[in-house]
């Protein structure tokens, strides 16, 4: 009697994320109203479906998918949502040849400021976004498999090619 | 080793992930491949900038404790009073979840006691709301606030819902929109420029927003009630009628004064000299 149920445990310990999952729902909508709803959403959703928490896992990468999959519902509703394998430039092959960049470019490249980064970031598809934030939250190649219900062996490769978008887009604010 | 494999191996060579054997072969494909060596040089600069320059982002406070609310109002419809004191340490030995293992830091044994000691202390701090929120809401709070308050104004992509016209056609724009009258009739000058004005929140009320230009730094300034708000008690400046309180976060500078029960926070990366000269112009 008295014993706090699981999904109540669950969203106590949620409340230490709320600033990654705020910071990623702004990141993903870039919107203000719209990362809060879907923050808040996220909540609900934790402790309604709190048992299909395994434990043992990572309580951080379940929520992540859990507001993952909301806004990709909503860009579903709008129209806005293309996966990446619809899209052509994403299937163009990562061994392209770039441009060598010399000593002094790549120290420009270090004078880029948050905003550029932001703007970077921004440009690029859903997906491709999704993946490279999922890393830099330093979750595991399984974890962001899960968190975007694709194969782990392809997250490799998705990052990288994401990361060979994100730096090319910051070539273009950096020349 | 080709290219595209060479590629997608270079962020797990950055960060010491490789099992010797690949790391051996992308090193022999990077010494012979003079364009992946370079993309592995732009990437070290690349990954050093997500990590340094990214803008950190925190939540609102309204949000935030919106949701400790919830979760303490449950918490305390589960559990009676008296056991209340036993809940944490009963909440963490309930459940065995393990914390993001960190790439660097967390890489040893600790893992699952911190699992247990940070499911304590949510549990703990989940049902002292008022604690809760005497601790969020102190001070500190309010500058987050302003700070992330403009960040969200630096970042958005209509800053300006009415763009300057005249302060003659912001001022009214207000009227509906936010229920008090913002005390401003500075315009900009040639100095701060006024782009325009639009209607935010500032922690759990309405703000009026007004966004000013110093050469390249953008300004934001929030106008709110500022009843029931805990207010800084750090350094103080004078600056004409009223005492402002000087302060620095994360590489920004606020400057936050009273005035006729509404209260004003200036933020920018802007100097502080700067601001108070436009803080000057705005109490003139």
């Amino acid at each position: 009697v008295g014993q706090p149920s699981k999904a109540t445990l669950l969203a106590a310990h949620a409340l230490s994320h709320v600033d990654a999952l705020y910071a990623f729902a702004w990141r993903l909508a870039r919107d203000g109203a719209i990362a809060d709803d879907l923050v808040q959403e996220t909540f609900a959703r934790c402790m309604s479906h709190s048992d299909r928490f395994e434990e043992g896992t990572n309580l951080k990468a379940w929520l992540f998918r859990i507001l993952r999959n909301l806004f990709f519902d909503l860009r579903r509703r709008e129209n806005r949502y293309l996966p990446d394998t619809l899209i052509e430039s994403e299937s163009a092959s990562l061994s392209a040849p770039d441009v060598l960049r010399g000593d002094p470019e790549i120290a420009r490249l270090k004078n880029l400021v948050a905003a550029d980064i932001d703007a970077a970031l921004q440009a690029l598809t859903d997906d491709q976004r999704t993946v490279v934030l999922l890393d830099l939250e330093g979750f595991s190649e399984r974890e962001i498999a899960d968190v975007m219900t694709c194969a782990p062996g392809t997250v490799k490769s998705r990052l990288a090619r994401a990361r060979a978008a994100l730096r090319e887009k910051l070539w273009e604010y950096a020349t | 080793m080709n290219c595209e494999q060479a590629r997608t191996l270079l962020l797990d060579d950055a960060r010491g992930t490789l099992d010797p054997e690949r790391a051996r072969a992308l090193r022999e494909h990077l010494d012979s491949c003079a364009v992946c060596s370079n993309v592995a040089a732009q990437e070290r600069v690349v990954s050093e900038l997500l990590r340094t320059r990214l803008t950190p982002m925190a939540a609102p406070a309204a949000l935030r404790n919106a949701l400790a609310q919830q979760v303490a109002s449950a918490l305390t419809g589960e559990a009676g009073d008296a056991e209340r004191a036993a809940l944490p340490a009963r909440a963490a030995s309930e459940l065995a979840f393990d914390e993001l293992p960190r790439r660097k830091s967390a890489s040893a044994a600790p893992g699952r006691r911190r699992a247990w000691l940070s499911m304590a202390t949510a549990a703990t701090v989940a049902l002292g709301v008022s604690l809760y929120i005497a601790r969020r809401d102190g001070s500190d709070q309010l500058l987050r606030e302003a700070r992330n308050d403009h960040l969200r104004v630096l970042y958005s992509e209509h800053p300006v819902e009415i763009p300057n016209g005249g302060i003659h056609q912001v001022k009214p724009w207000f009227s509906g929109r936010v229920d008090f009258a913002p005390d401003i009739s500075f315009a900009g000058d040639d100095d701060f420029p006024m782009l325009g004005g639009a209607v935010g929140y500032f922690m759990d009320r309405k703000a009026a927003n007004f966004i000013f230009k110093r050469r390249l730094h953008t300004i934001s300034l929030f106008v709110f009630r500022e009843q029931g708000l805990d207010w800084p008690d750090g350094a103080t400046r004078q600056i004409g009628p009223v005492t402002a309180h000087v302060a620095t976060l994360d590489g920004f500078n606020l400057l936050l004064w009273r005035e006729r029960g509404l209260g004003h926070a200036l933020v920018s990366d802007a100097s502080t000299d700067e601001l108070v000269k436009l803080c000057a112009k705005l109490n003139e």
